[in-house]
């Protein structure tokens, strides 16, 4: 799992954390019973607060997306789901976010949406990383 | 006593007339990674000297882990890890490799394989001397003699100064992974404040010597945030509002960045007549920024 998180993000970083393994998951780069980073590599890897990537953790833990292998390390359970609907209802808000700020309403939003998603449809080459997995449609 | 590995009471040192610190109430919670912001010459590294009892303070007191840093200065010292300003060159014509055999002798914890692997990290180079390294070597060396110990608190003087972009970003990286692995109270001082953005988790704020703020992070992404809205063309700002604000070109935009309750700001907002379309949290650095340059209103 690749954990990157935005320096311009204003969002609590055990947030941006949960989101990275929520995406992951979503996109299939991280699979149940596939161990995540120590949280001292991520730490370091990140140059975050080691308490930041522990919160992150735990509440991953609560939410049954992680679980502890005592001695092991932490791994992702069997039974999590790719959340797609949590993952999509976070872009869904920052994109009405953003079109709020811009004076658009969400109809005008979606059917933009629609109209560019239809144009990249029929793009022949889309970059391989922003292709998801064969499990959507 | 108290939950907070670091604390000042009233702390206040003057040179000649110019008072330094005046009446500073630090407290550094357990386990905090506390950062100290401020001006050059708002008095960051005189807070650092006077905790480490390099210098007596004219009024007040300070305790690390409860111990009174005038009274118990020799034990105080012993739990800290310490990256002064300036490195000290009375060592000058020890090498690395001395100086390092040196200061383990005064720490009953050092720890010499990790020292070896700090040095190895950093780059070091041993059988150098103290007194030719670079200012950036030198750093280097105080950060190995500052963690080596795994003392429960690190008082850090601007850790990253001299560093070179790769070094300070291994250096915060070597932070992070010292944390994991050695639970510690941290203060550090910095004037990269985006390089400790996900490090810090409480901030203080030196101007003029006076301690103006100081919160948790939590605290900030509360209370700091950016407010955009519309107002009428010739609108004139309530005094109250004037600071921080800034208008659009087209004078019928404006944005702030307040210091306060939302909902507070918002209605002062509202009822002054501006109509409020966006508020947003700030990153680390901006939040620093107008606590550096704004009061504290609640």
């Amino acid at each position: 799992m690749l954990v990157s998180l935005d320096p311009t993000d204003a969002r609590p970083l055990y947030l941006q954390i949960m989101d990275e393994v929520r995406r992951a998951l979503v996109v299939g780069t991280l699979r149940p019973e596939d161990p995540v980073p120590s949280v001292r590599d991520l730490a370091s890897q990140l140059v975050v607060n080691p308490r930041t990537v522990s919160q992150a953790y735990h509440e991953l833990e609560r939410e049954g997306v992680l679980y502890v292998r005592r001695g092991q390390g932490t791994f992702v359970a069997a039974a999590a789901r790719s959340d797609r609907r949590t993952l999509g209802r976070k872009v869904a808000k920052r994109a009405v976010l953003d079109a709020r700020r811009n004076g658009l309403g969400v109809e005008e939003l979606i059917a933009t949406i629609r109209e560019i998603a239809a144009k990249e449809d029929r793009r022949p080459a889309v970059p391989a990383s922003t292709t998801t997995r064969g499990d959507n449609r | 006593m108290t939950a907070h590995a670091v604390a000042t009471r009233g702390l206040t040192k003057r040179y000649g007339r110019d008072t330094a610190l005046d009446r500073v109430d630090l407290q550094v919670p357990d386990g905090a990674v506390f950062v100290l912001i401020g001006a050059n010459g708002a008095g960051k590294s005189t807070t650092f000297r006077l905790l480490m009892n390099l210098e007596r303070p004219d009024e007040g007191a300070a305790e690390i882990l409860g111990l009174d840093t005038a009274s118990r200065g020799p034990e105080a010292r012993a739990q800290v890890g310490y990256v002064p300003e300036r490195l000290d060159h009375s060592y000058g014509w020890m090498t690395c490799a001395r100086l390092l055999q040196h200061v383990s002798t005064y720490y009953a914890a050092w720890d010499f394989g990790y020292a070896d692997h700090l040095s190895k990290t950093f780059a070091l180079r041993l059988d150098r001397r103290v007194g030719t390294l670079s200012k950036g070597e030198s750093r280097r060396l105080q950060l190995v003699l500052a963690l080596a110990h795994r003392p429960p608190v690190l008082l850090l003087d601007e850790p990253t100064d001299g560093l070179d972009l790769a070094m300070r970003t291994r250096a915060l990286s070597l932070l992070a992974e010292h944390l994991a692995d050695t639970p510690a109270t941290v203060l550090m001082s910095t004037h990269q404040i985006h390089e400790v953005d996900g490090l810090a988790d409480h901030m203080g704020v030196l101007r003029d010597g006076r301690l103006v703020a100081q919160m948790s992070r939590d605290e900030i992404q509360r209370t700091v945030r950016r407010y955009r809205a519309e107002v009428p063309e010739l609108w004139q700002a309530p005094p109250d509002l004037q600071a921080g604000g800034v208008r659009s070109s087209t004078r019928r935009e404006m944005q702030w960045t307040l210091i306060g309750d939302e909902r507070a700001v918002v209605e002062r907002l509202t009822q002054a007549g501006a109509l409020v379309r966006e508020v947003s949290a700030m990153t680390l650095e901006a939040a620093a920024l107008a606590l550096l340059t704004q009061d504290v209103t609640r």
